[in-house]
């Protein structure tokens, strides 16, 4: 059993969508996938699927396997919500998968994304005025906050089974809010009760022993959201989310369910550096000639920026991540002479990791790169020998275009790891 | 990062998780099909059901159901709710490696797609199996239908290493409101399945034979339109005795189908088995209770060593 971590290895939308859904289209060591797992994130997440036939579908909270028929389960380090989740759902419906939500499992621990979560979001972000985070308004860091602050008062996707629980936390939570922000505009509590127990009686609620048993059906895919720049204690802060974006949440899951470390580490970057939102994107350069459909400009991150491949950013990615086995490089069809590479900062090749929860040296760190000058040297001829080199790990899969057929694999045995399974690979029952 | 394009309206998420279990999965049948799809189709062919490295003790399950116009909603109840019955065996530990079958029992007398029969699988290709059924909706009227072909194929056409290594037996569920025909028809084995028999198989002997190779069941879900009907009740019990089950709820035939495996793996009594539908919101347990209650056992010692594979004298199920 060989499972796959994918993680962003930038600020996001670097193609973590297309890659899910090419290995769940071409399976993993020559056997299918049997789930993909959500393991950080919510329904911010928006990773771009196109199908040769043409149809797309941007996932939010259903793996991007979704078009190949694979199971999506939804981690306890998931937010989910509920009512977006449905729409989604009516979507994937619309582009030929009727049946998305017979193949999802949710556990009961994750955290639930409320109307009046993502209210006093916008409400906060909007009383940031020019020093907004990017934040997508969806209450995703809303609730993460709010479980932090309040861990037994927080709406659990398993207290959609309960409307009497769910009842008395979501009014604590309303009254709270409004009592710190102001009036919110927001559906009533009832409304809300009927909505979210619609969504415990259709989908299945699963406890914490759930994946183990899914991760011995067969080699499933692990999906982030967002990008590892973006990590909520390795970001840069406070331009980061309020989620743990590298392998962290992911390697948990795989040492509860006991197969600790028993998974190829897959990081994925695209050629050109991008940022959707406020923050620092050292390499930005208004003056490429690219457009993103996937990222229009919108009232929550204003446009969608682009920079030049940041070796130095994407170095420091995998270092806090822990490593990576080999990284996926996306969007080659788009290389040309206008790209440039960016080998080491004015003042710097290598940005040192920092000691989780020093948000301070994090803050001072982001200062530093507001006014960092990058260098560039041409884009080079061999994109993935020069990501290699730069990076100190193997680019083992390339994308050309935005379906599953424009990809190659450059190492064949990528996802064979060399670190041995752990024994016997079946979870006690 | 962030698209956000899906809209989180909470008056409008209700009705759509509604509307959502209604939706039809029959992709293939919808679409007009009326002929078996080429993965279905059992002539000349062998489902297997194999140990792997990932799945070291397999165990059998097939889910037959009858899709003919007498069973009105109940298969497109079942289709929703069918794709979770490996969820649910996986996730309450109900049966360690469950690999599953999905086929389709038509009329062989009167309707073009007699049976329709999947592969036996671990992963979610069941659920595409379960999208190229084609229902047939017309039905003879006669309160008969061919049952006693499909368990023909299921007793010479499946190779279980659950069976055959390890002697024990898989499940067969059997979905339906109606009769099965006195016997097993030659030429119609010859017509659907390919194979040549020197003579009709009597219903008795061919049930005795597939309960050697698999704990069986016969599901008599309430809302079919012969259900309650003593005639057809009586028939089943008298072939399988407790085993056919009346079902107050079509809606819970996935978790009646788990508990009894939970049951027949000695993983749970019947009271631990009610319990895990209650910690999961199931709102059936009060029909699955009823239902399996006269079912409930203390687990299944079989021995099949050494027997044949086919039977071919008396009925000899009391052996096993």
């Amino acid at each position: 059993m060989n499972h796959v971590l994918v993680a962003d290895l930038g600020y996001g939308d670097a193609g973590k969508g297309t890659v899910v859904d090419w290995l769940c289209a071409k399976g993993i060591d020559g056997r299918p996938v049997a789930a993909v797992v959500r393991y950080n994130g919510g329904g911010q997440a928006g990773h771009s699927v196109v199908l040769p036939d043409g149809r797309r579908h941007v996932f939010a909270q259903f793996g991007a396997g979704t078009l190949r028929g694979v199971h999506t389960h939804l981690s306890r380090f998931m937010v989910v919500d509920p009512l977006a989740l449905v729409v989604e759902a009516d979507h994937l419906a619309d582009v030929g998968v009727p049946d998305a939500l017979d193949r999802l499992t949710v556990e009961g621990d994750a955290l639930l994304a409320t109307p009046y979560h993502r209210a006093a979001n916008r409400a906060r972000e909007i009383a940031r005025g020019a020093h907004r985070h990017g934040s997508c308004g969806k209450g995703v860091g809303e609730a993460m906050g709010y479980a932090l602050a309040h861990p037994s008062d927080a709406p659990r996707v398993a207290d959609a089974q309960a409307p009497g629980v769910l009842r008395a936390k979501l009014t604590l939570l309303r009254d709270r809010l409004v009592d710190e922000l102001g009036p919110l505009d927001v559906p009533p509590i009832e409304a809300t009760v009927h909505a979210f127990g619609a969504f415990a009686a259709r989908v299945p609620i699963v406890s914490r022993a759930f994946l183990g048993n899914l991760l011995a059906v067969g080699p499933v895919v692990f999906e982030g959201a967002q990008g590892v720049l973006l990590d909520e204690w390795h970001g840069f802060h406070p331009y980061t989310t309020w989620s743990t974006t590298t392998f962290d949440n992911a390697e948990t899951l795989l040492v509860e369910a006991g197969q600790a470390g028993n998974a190829t580490r897959l990081g994925v970057l695209r050629v050109v550096t991008t940022r959707h939102g406020a923050g620092p994107l050292v390499t930005e350069d208004p003056g490429l000639p690219l457009t993103d459909p996937n990222n229009p400009t919108n009232r929550w991150q204003g446009r969608f920026r682009f920079g030049h491949f940041d070796a130095v950013a994407h170095r420091y990615a995998i270092e806090v991540c822990g490593g990576v086995d080999g990284i996926a490089l996306t969007h080659l069809d788009i290389v040309s002479p206008a790209l440039k590479f960016c080998d080491r900062y004015d003042w710097t090749d290598r940005l040192l990791p920092g000691p989780v929860g020093d948000l301070a040296r994090q803050e001072a760190l982001t200062r530093r790169l507001f006014s960092t000058r990058p260098r560039f040297s041409n884009g080079p001829v061999d994109w993935p020998s020069a990501v290699s080199a730069a990076l100190d790990a193997p680019v083992v899969i390339t994308s050309h275009g935005p379906t599953a057929e424009g990809k190659q694999v450059l190492r064949p045995n990528w996802a064979a790891r060399a670190h041995p399974a752990t024994a016997g690979g079946h979870p006690a029952r | 990062m962030g698209s956000g394009v899906w809209s989180t309206d909470v008056y409008d998420a209700a009705d759509r998780y509604r509307r959502s279990t209604g939706k039809s999965a029959f992709a293939y049948s919808d679409s007009g099909a009326r002929t078996v799809h080429p993965k279905l189709d059992p002539r000349g062919a062998v489902r297997e059901s194999r140990d792997s490295a990932e799945h070291p003790e397999s165990i059998s399950i097939a889910v037959l159901f009858d899709v003919t116009g007498s069973m009105g909603h109940v298969p497109r109840v079942l289709q929703t709710k069918l794709p979770k019955l490996l969820g649910l065996l996986l996730r309450n530990g109900y049966a360690r490696d469950p690999q599953i079958l999905f086929g389709a029992i038509g009329d062989a007398t009167c309707d073009r797609v007699p049976l329709q029969i999947g592969q036996f699988e671990s992963d979610n290709r069941m659920d595409d199996d379960l999208s190229r059924i084609v229902l047939e909706g017309g039905g003879g009227g006669q309160m008969t239908e061919s049952y006693e072909l499909a368990l023909y194929y299921m007793a010479r056409h499946t190779e279980l290493d659950c069976f055959t290594r390890r002697g024990r037996r898989g499940y067969l569920f059997v979905i339906g409101d109606e009769l099965a025909y006195d016997r097993v028809k030659a030429r119609e084995v010859r017509n659907v399945c390919g194979d040549d028999l020197s003579e009709d198989i009597p219903i008795r002997r061919i049930v005795s034979e597939v309960r050697r190779k698999f704990d069986t069941y016969y599901l008599l879900p309430r809302g079919a339109s012969h259900a309650g009907n003593a005639k057809v009740l009586d028939f089943w019990r008298g072939l399988l005795g407790q085993n056919a089950i009346e079902l107050d709820d079509p809606n819970a035939v996935c978790e009646t189908i788990a508990l009894a495996v939970g049951l027949g793996e000695a993983a749970i009594d019947l009271d631990a088995g009610l319990s895990d539908l209650a910690a999961a919101g199931s709102t059936v347990a009060a029909s699955v209770s009823s239902a399996l209650a006269p079912v409930e056992r203390g687990g299944r010692v079989l021995s099949t060593w050494g027997l044949p594979t086919t039977l071919h004298g008396d009925d000899r199920i009391s052996r096993l």
